[in-house]
């Protein structure tokens, strides 16, 4: 609009012109061009140049045309976000991505040999406490499994490029990459519904409470060896679980964004969920490696209660000490036989062999 | 070896859509597919002009760049082109491409997308030139007959251009000169203005 | 390899699964059975096939024990029958290949969200089977055997869903002939027993007169 005022009808004014742009005081000459209005005027039309390519491309922001196209974002010619997106993928996602993941497993790996499998204070008792029902135990596993499938084809899609296609050519890699694809929009919406069954069974067990902030200062009895006192959730599971809900959320909702196309969101809204997705999911995973490696070598009895839904009360009292107290007091503690019994080893002899850890190894 | 380029003239194009048509029905594209558009800026307003867009072809292409099969190439004319027999339909080529070339045949709700398909340049795929293979995933291959593109070939005001870029851009300079736009005031048409006198 | 899973294996499978399943079905309603001399008190008929319907619905009271494993199991199976007849793929290769012609698929979303409700309710059911200790100790070989070919069937399907590449439909499909192959000597036969052994005891308490 500015240039309109600039440039006012004129016909013959060439010489004119030339002498003021030699001048180059544009202010004086405003006025100069009004005297000369009487001059047969030519029709102006402005060079679309500037004003089509202002309209076309700007930096931050994808304008809008018509197009008989109908399709989503088809009016838009460029789309400025889209060449932030590939950068970010290419430069910073993969490599980072890679080193993280692989940094954290290094990590555990020397924490693990250094600090060995933490062992359960007093040796295991031959007394046992409920801890996880058939269905808390059913949802752990289904969200672990689907959680694990997705991690490994999301990861195969994310660095298949640089790490598998050298190592099995690109035709073998696109096969796997395709299962990998199509696997993974088929079991997203199964984890955001493992998801919402966790969310409803664990929520109450997990809201933070007074004693949580003193595990956090000891360190969960991680480093060093002090005794850290504990709910039937500690401190460090109650923060794995909002982890795992509100990153899983985040997950699971821009992947159904990414997964169903056709509801009319644009490829600048797709670029952004994929951008939040990815981020979280490498994040999820990497504390995943924590929980799997706490769950499994590195304290012991720990996985038990996830196998056989029932735990060691020495284990009990060294994680989760106001649990034990409250299921003392209650008189939930039973007799290793009575375990074993439950459990269905009857054959196996309840005087000979009545250690509950030779019985828990199996 | 030439430069592939397509170039459409804003002055020129008149948003017949032919364009789109001719390309469609050249390949036999599927319904819901369309390798070329006709976008129109400021419709209706003052300075309206429409621009007919299609994969540009880039000299080092976003979509290769993230695709995580590494299904892209470009041909020794500089066209951008892809391997549907590795493309696994994942859409990251359409998040990385700012003209929003590649197109999904399939968009129905938890559907997975089927094979990218995007504008060749009329210049096939990977499979042999003329095979029916090819001419069934990528189209006809123009480019092999010695022909150019059909929608710049048939584009009746000449607006879209395709070829080699040197060629092109000494077509639209010379276009340019006729039209006579000015450095003295940038934006100003001097058309009707009288040199020399 | 393909011309063996597409030609031989595939005919010899086929084979297996009809002889097998009718030889089976056959020798049930063939098997001698007592006869009941005594006034029948009401229909057998209508008792059986009373029943035969009855029991698609949950027991209420079954129901409160093991939630799971009813929620799971009609997950799994509603979703199993869904994707297994009204998918695209399978109803194009039924038409094909066997029956010769096809009838209206499921739109694609509703065969994606009922293989999805396949699948948890699958995976939750084996889980089911593995953490709780009685059903852990009543399980035999042949269910776990029986659960995971079916599931690797699913997930071969489910791989393979862009159907561009011939490897993953071979292997599909070489899964499924495992499975056919399988049937007849498991407990997958309850696919086609559950008629007949609902119609005979609905009979027999239809002429006892039981409203069950």
């Amino acid at each position: 609009m500015l240039k309109q005022n600039m440039v006012s009808p004129v016909g013959d004014i060439l010489k004119f012109l030339s002498i003021l742009m030699l001048l180059v005081i544009t202010v004086i000459s405003q006025p100069t061009f009004a005297a000369v209005e009487g001059e047969p005027e030519g029709v102006i039309m402005k060079n679309p140049g500037a004003d089509l390519w202002r309209e076309v491309r700007q930096r931050n922001i994808a304008i809008e045309g018509i197009s008989q196209i109908k399709s989503v974002d088809s009016g838009i010619l460029i789309n400025p976000e889209a060449d932030r997106w590939t950068r970010f993928r290419v430069d910073q996602l993969v490599n980072y991505a890679a080193i993280i993941l692989a940094g954290l497993a290094l990590l555990l790996l020397v924490f693990y040999l250094l600090r060995g499998k933490i062992k359960v204070e007093g040796g295991l008792s031959r007394q046992m406490l409920h801890r996880f029902s058939d269905y808390e135990r059913v949802l752990h596993w289904t969200l672990a499994i689907v959680f694990l499938f997705l991690a490994i084809t999301g990861l195969t899609l994310l660095l298949g490029r640089t790490f598998l296609i050298p190592l099995f050519g690109q035709e073998f890699f696109s096969l796997l990459a395709s299962s990998s694809k199509e696997g993974h929009n088929l079991f997203g919406p199964i984890f955001f519904a493992s998801l919402i069954m966790m969310i409803l069974r664990f929520v109450k067990r997990n809201i933070y409470e007074k004693g949580d902030l003193t595990w956090l200062v000891k360190g969960g009895g991680i480093i060093g060896k002090s005794h850290v006192s504990g709910g039937f959730f500690n401190m460090g599971e109650k923060t794995w679980y909002w982890i795992v809900i509100l990153i899983g959320l985040l997950i699971s909702v821009s992947g159904l964004i990414l997964v169903s196309p056709n509801f009319g969101q644009g490829r600048v809204i797709m670029e952004l969920s994929h951008i939040v997705h990815v981020i979280s999911a490498i994040i999820l995973i990497a504390v995943s490696f924590g929980h799997m490696y706490l769950g499994s070598v590195g304290t012991e009895g720990a996985l038990e209660s996830m196998k056989t839904g029932y735990v060691d009360v020495n284990w009990a009292e060294s994680h989760h000490d106001r649990w034990a107290k409250e299921c003392r007091d209650n008189n939930r503690v039973i007799s290793a036989d009575k375990f074993n019994r439950l459990q269905g080893k009857i054959n196996s002899g309840t005087e000979e062999s009545g250690s509950v850890a030779v019985e828990g190894n199996k | 070896m030439a430069r592939m380029k397509f170039y459409c003239d804003a002055e020129r194009c008149i948003e017949c859509n032919a364009c789109v048509t001719a390309c469609k029905n050249e390949h036999e594209i599927p319904w819901g597919v369309n390798r070329r558009r006709v976008v129109t800026i400021k419709d209706g307003q003052q300075g309206e002009r429409s621009l007919s867009v299609a994969c540009m072809h880039c000299s080092d292409a976003p979509c290769a760049a993230v695709c995580p099969v590494d299904c892209f190439y470009t041909t020794d004319d500089g066209v951008v082109l892809h391997d549907k027999d590795i493309c696994i339909g994942c859409g990251y080529c359409f998040y990385a491409c700012p003209f929003g070339a590649p197109q999904f045949p399939e968009n129905a709700a938890f559907s997975s997308r089927g094979k990218m398909d995007k504008c060749t340049f009329c210049a096939g795929g990977p499979e042999d030139d003329h095979s029916s293979d090819e001419y069934k995933k990528y189209g006809r291959n123009r480019l092999a007959e010695g022909k150019l593109p059909l929608c710049a070939e048939m584009c009746s005001t000449k607006a879209l251009l395709a070829g080699d870029a040197n060629m092109l851009s000494d077509i639209y300079r010379k276009r340019i000169i006729n039209r006579g736009a000015s450095v003295l005031n940038w934006g100003v048409n001097y058309d009707k203005v009288k040199l020399n006198t | 390899m393909a011309t063996f899973i597409d030609g031989f294996l595939w005919y010899f499978a086929l084979a297996v699964f009809v002889i097998g399943v009718s030889g089976n079905l056959v020798t049930i309603i063939l098997a001698s059975r007592k006869v009941d001399l005594s006034v029948p008190r009401d229909s057998a008929f209508s008792g059986a096939l009373r029943t035969l319907f009855s029991r698609f619905l949950p027991d209420q009271h079954m129901l409160s024990r093991i939630g799971i494993q009813v929620v799971a199991g009609y997950m799994f199976h509603l979703g199993l029958f869904i994707l297994l007849f009204f998918a695209a793929p399978h109803v194009a290769f039924l038409e094909e290949n066997i029956l010769g012609f096809g009838w209206t698929a499921a739109p694609h979303w509703l065969f994606i969200v009922a293989s999805q409700f396949a699948f948890l309710g699958i995976i939750m059911l084996w889980l089911y089977r593995m953490t709780n200790s009685v059903s852990r100790l009543i399980s035999k070989l042949d269910d776990h055997v029986a659960t995971i070919l079916t599931f690797l069937v699913m997930l071969s399907g489910c791989l393979a869903l862009l159907e561009s590449f011939e490897t993953l439909r071979l292997l599909h499909r070489f899964l499924v002939e495992l499975l056919l192959i399988y049937f007849p000597f498991s407990r997958l036969m309850h696919a086609f027993t559950f008629v007949p052994s609902r119609l005979f005891t609905g009979a027999w308490f239809g002429r006892r007169g039981v409203d069950s």
